[in-house]
């Protein structure tokens, strides 16, 4: 087991969710599940160097943490159901798989649950499912610590005065639950893959975090092909990640892709997946645009790239939710087929929709460019410099202005 | 008998057990419920509008239910009523809130709050 890890932090990290997620069960407590983990860490952190790794580390991790959470509950005498939660945490604990399963499953569905705002769902997310510390995320969503630390807080707060998560949810409500689940595990990507603002344009981590958490989630709901949708959309996109940023930390087009470099076996597995998943006959709108997504990781050149199948895949996806985001890619795809004016055409119902999104601007600048309209991508270049952006979709709109004749 | 509601309003930092005064502000309250006696028909302690939920549902009664966090922020709309529901979670709360006609017509909402445990 050990060689698989790089280091006892990574081991505490990946255990983690696990861990909290069973002294949640066992306590009903997300704060005090947290507090007695991160003293089981603690002790791991000093103990394991001399005493060696546990052949389990995460029942180790497990134990102890139920012993602190114990503790914790004989000092403080006058918590309510103390006895009730103290049996609870005395029962041994053989965890079976499906016990495991369902643990994980209520935390994910606890941190994602759609009456706390999706910002405090990605942070609670972040912090109880994958193990980030408050920093960590306050750093990647470009926050103050204390506002992320605030957030997290009333959310849990939330949590523990509604009682929410004690249960797995109910069938009949699973469905809405899943999806908000999704979107939450794809806006982690998402704001890895492309920085809202700020210097870096990616963020590894949150790329990282976002295909492990897609791939817990569908390991712990194998049924459900949304959730492999997800995953092979997330390891399409990141399979391409190599060429996204160059060396001075830039944005590379799709056209300048150097596609040799990109994660070809992800590709595949991608592929693999998706066409599994598909065979199931139940598509969501996660499985089209992993389709869409496998087109362009698939292609040779943008030349090579099956335009026309991509616009018919985002014909799709606008049935399924008629998203502005979707309808200007749709718009980019269909400028590839039909040229630059049929794209400008597509893009003109939805403009006010989306007035505030910087790569809206981008994508009419570059398709009034190719038109010939040059006053008219520089006054959309500069529409798109007014829009929230990070430094490096700066430098590039910037770039763009400037080779304008 | 005719039947009243007394709604509380109060500032958050009224019942913050750390003010000197706490005592003297429960204290209050009991007095209060020797006063009003037997006309006191119900009631609760709710917890601060940072644990409320508001929701609506799209689509007719069947339809889908839409959360948000926080509370039921007035405009044009007024306090029609209120139900003391007994549930084991914010989700049993809001399944059966959702059937409240204002979640679901008129453009109303339904605002859940857990109450405080006494």
């Amino acid at each position: 087991m050990s060689s698989v890890y790089v280091s006892i932090d990574e081991i505490i990290r990946v255990e983690g969710g696990q861990v909290v997620a069973t002294l949640y069960r066992m306590t009903g407590q997300l704060e005090l599940a947290e507090d007695s983990f991160s003293e089981a860490a603690l002790e791991a952190i000093r103990r394991w160097p001399k005493d060696g790794l546990p052949e389990r580390p995460g029942a180790w991790l497990t134990t102890v943490a139920r012993r602190k959470a114990l503790d914790t509950l004989r000092r403080e005498s006058q918590r309510p159901k103390r006895e009730e939660m103290a049996a609870a945490l005395a029962a041994p604990t053989e965890l079976d798989v499906h016990t495991v399963r369902d643990d994980q499953l209520r935390l994910v569905f606890t941190a994602c649950h759609p009456a706390l705002t999706q910002a405090a769902q990605v942070a609670l997310t972040l912090r109880v499912v994958c193990g980030l510390s408050t920093v960590e995320i306050a750093a990647a969503f470009v926050v103050p610590e204390a506002t992320m630390s605030k957030r997290i807080t009333r959310a849990k707060e939330k949590i523990r005065a509604n009682r929410i998560g004690l249960r797995i949810p109910p069938d009949e409500e699973l469905p809405a639950r899943l999806s908000a689940a999704l979107d939450v595990i794809e806006l982690v990507f998402t704001t890895g893959h492309h920085a809202p603002v700020g210097a870096g344009p990616t963020r590894v981590d949150l790329i990282d975090e976002g295909v492990r958490l897609a791939m817990l989630l569908a390991e712990l709901m194998p049924d459900e092909p949304e959730c492999h949708g997800l995953v092979a959309l997330l390891l399409s996109t990141r399979a391409r990640s190599a060429t996204r940023v160059d060396a001075e930390g830039e944005w590379v087009l799709l056209a300048d892709a150097d596609r040799s470099l990109w994660d070809h076996g992800d590709i595949a597995a991608a592929i693999a997946l998706l066409e599994r998943t598909l065979k199931a006959g139940r598509v969501g709108p996660f499985q089209v645009r992993a389709a869409i997504s496998c087109l362009h990781s698939d292609a040779r050149s943008m030349d090579e790239t099956d335009w026309p199948q991509i616009v018919r895949l985002y014909d799709v996806l606008l049935l399924m939710s008629n998203s502005p985001v979707v309808a200007v890619n749709r718009a980019i795809a269909l400028a590839e087929v039909d040229g630059p004016e049929a794209g400008l055409m597509a893009l003109e119902p939805i403009g006010s929709q989306v007035t505030g999104w910087h790569l809206f601007h981008a994508a009419r600048a570059d398709l009034l460019r190719r038109t010939g309209d040059v006053d008219g991508s520089r006054s959309a270049l500069r529409a798109a410099l007014e829009c929230p952006h990070n430094d490096a979709d700066d430098r590039l709109l910037r770039a763009r202005l400037l080779e304008l004749p | 008998m005719p039947e009243f509601v007394a709604l509380i309003w109060e500032p958050r930092t009224a019942r913050d057990p750390q003010r000197p005064d706490f005592l003297e502000y429960m204290n209050g309250y009991t007095a209060f419920g020797e006063i009003a006696g037997p006309a006191i028909r119900g009631g609760a302690a709710l917890l601060t509008d940072d644990t409320a939920t508001t929701i609506h549902v799209t689509g007719g009664q069947h339809g889908e239910v839409v959360m948000h966090d926080g509370p039921y922020a007035e405009t044009k709309e007024f306090l029609g009523g209120f139900y003391v529901l007994e549930a084991d979670d914010l989700d049993g709360a809001v399944a059966l809130a959702r059937h409240i006609p204002a979640a679901w017509r008129d453009g109303g909402r339904v605002e859940v709050r857990p109450t405080m445990a006494m």
